[in-house]
């Protein structure tokens, strides 16, 4: 696009291209963050520091709005979220200070890489169901535990989870990339409740969003404190991603997800090359 | 002794629900205000694109954009208003956080109480601005 175009063109333009990810999001089943962050950044004239706080703002925002019914269902854990949000928060706070006081270049080169690598993460990823987990001792006694009744199987499952240590290391680090980046990270945060803690993928999808609510709040702070909130980039993204994941979860039924997530992680590996080459000075 | 899952989660679900919906309106509202003229800005949406693609800090040393909480003394213009409105939706989980944290006290779960109270001083200490300085 053009960087002499006028002013309006840009929030115009980001209201578009937030809708879009909004509604691709939906539909691939990854965080609209993870898409946004990398896109905006490589199309738009903005500065990095102001896209990372948008990121933030624009997964924080589809959270928020998400939370509500996933905590009704039963598919959002207070009990899981709390521990785990902890220490995530302590991370973005810290990962949102470093992310601040490193180079554009260098800022770039490592987004591109992390783009690269989530891309692969989601191309390689399956979920797994496991009903037999044990509970470690602390997981124990911070009641890790639950039950829900899922729609699709119509039946009430019982959960719980382990390796809790473990799992509070996860998010403590997913946590400081999350804020260096200004990403929601559930593309990370459902492995890590599923694969790693044996939480259930429904569980896992919804505790997901809650966590990143949370966790994106304090490296919110961070850089509103900074000033790197631009309302003029953050509003439009907001309504973007919002009106463009309500469409989104009503096309869900009709549209092949398979097909569309093949096509997300076509769009990140473009992304993630197109941040690389501008980390390393190869392309404007 | 153990809250009630269920009615916590609803609890936390009601504050979500209505606290978010306040702040996008306000989010929403605002904009308008700016984005339509309505409101003068403190930094005319014309002059952004000489600014928007340098990074944080020289932004703020070339602009004097009001930092942190200082957009209290300016929400008579539209952009700060706005910065304002954009800052209720990071107030939204520390709120939900403060409703819950009386119901669990009351039902005396000490570590649900500990945790939610730890997780209220890092995003106090966040919204302070007290450890992210202004750098």
């Amino acid at each position: 696009m053009d960087p002499a175009a006028p002013w309006w063109i840009w929030p115009i333009a980001l209201f578009a291209v937030s809708f879009a990810i909004g509604i691709v999001a939906v539909l691939a089943g990854v965080g609209g963050g993870v898409l946004f962050v990398p896109i905006v950044g490589g199309l738009f004239p903005f500065h990095l520091d102001f896209v990372r706080g948008a990121g933030l703002m624009f997964a924080l925002a589809g959270t928020l709005a998400a939370g509500p019914p996933l905590l009704r269902a039963g598919m959002a854990s207070l009990r899981l979220v709390m521990p785990l949000a902890l220490v995530g928060s302590i991370g973005s706070f810290a990962g949102a200070l470093v992310g601040l006081s490193l180079r554009a270049e260098l800022l770039q080169t490592l987004l591109g890489i992390l783009i690269l690598g989530i891309a692969v993460l989601i191309w390689r990823t399956r979920a797994a169901d496991r009903a037999d987990v044990e509970a470690d001792a602390l997981g124990a006694l911070l009641h890790l535990e639950g039950e829900f009744v899922d729609p699709a199987a119509r039946m009430k499952i019982d959960w719980r989870t382990h390796r809790t240590l473990l799992g509070l290391a996860a998010f403590g680090t997913i946590g400081f990339i999350g804020g260096i980046f200004g990403l929601g990270a559930g593309f990370a945060n459902v492995p890590a409740l599923n694969l790693l803690m044996s939480a259930p993928l429904k569980v896992a999808v919804g505790s997901s969003g809650l966590l990143i609510s949370v966790i994106n709040s304090s490296a919110a702070w961070v850089y509103l404190e900074r000033g790197a909130l631009l309302p003029l980039i953050v509003v439009p993204a907001i309504l973007g991603v919002m009106l463009g994941s309500r469409l989104g979860a009503r096309l869900l039924g009709s549209t092949p997800a398979p097909v569309v997530r093949r096509l997300v992680i076509i769009v990140m590996l473009l992304a993630g090359l197109r941040a690389l080459s501008r980390g390393l000075g190869l392309s404007p | 002794m153990s809250a009630d899952e269920p009615a916590l989660r609803e609890l936390y679900a009601k504050w979500l629900d209505r606290a978010s919906k306040v702040g996008f309106a306000l989010c929403v509202g605002a904009f308008i205000l700016y984005a339509g003229g309505l409101l003068p800005a403190y930094l005319p949406a014309s002059e952004l694109p000489r600014y928007w693609g340098l990074p944080v800090s020289r932004f703020v040393a070339l602009t004097h954009m009001p930092q942190g909480w200082q957009w209290l003394r300016f929400v008579g213009y539209g952009d700060l208003l706005n910065l304002g409105a954009v800052a209720l939706l990071a107030l939204v989980t520390p709120l939900c956080y403060a409703r819950v944290l009386p119901r669990v006290l009351a039902e005396r779960d000490w570590l649900q109480a500990a945790l939610a109270a730890a997780q209220l001083a890092v995003l106090a200490a966040a919204a302070s601005g007290v450890l992210a300085g202004s750098g």
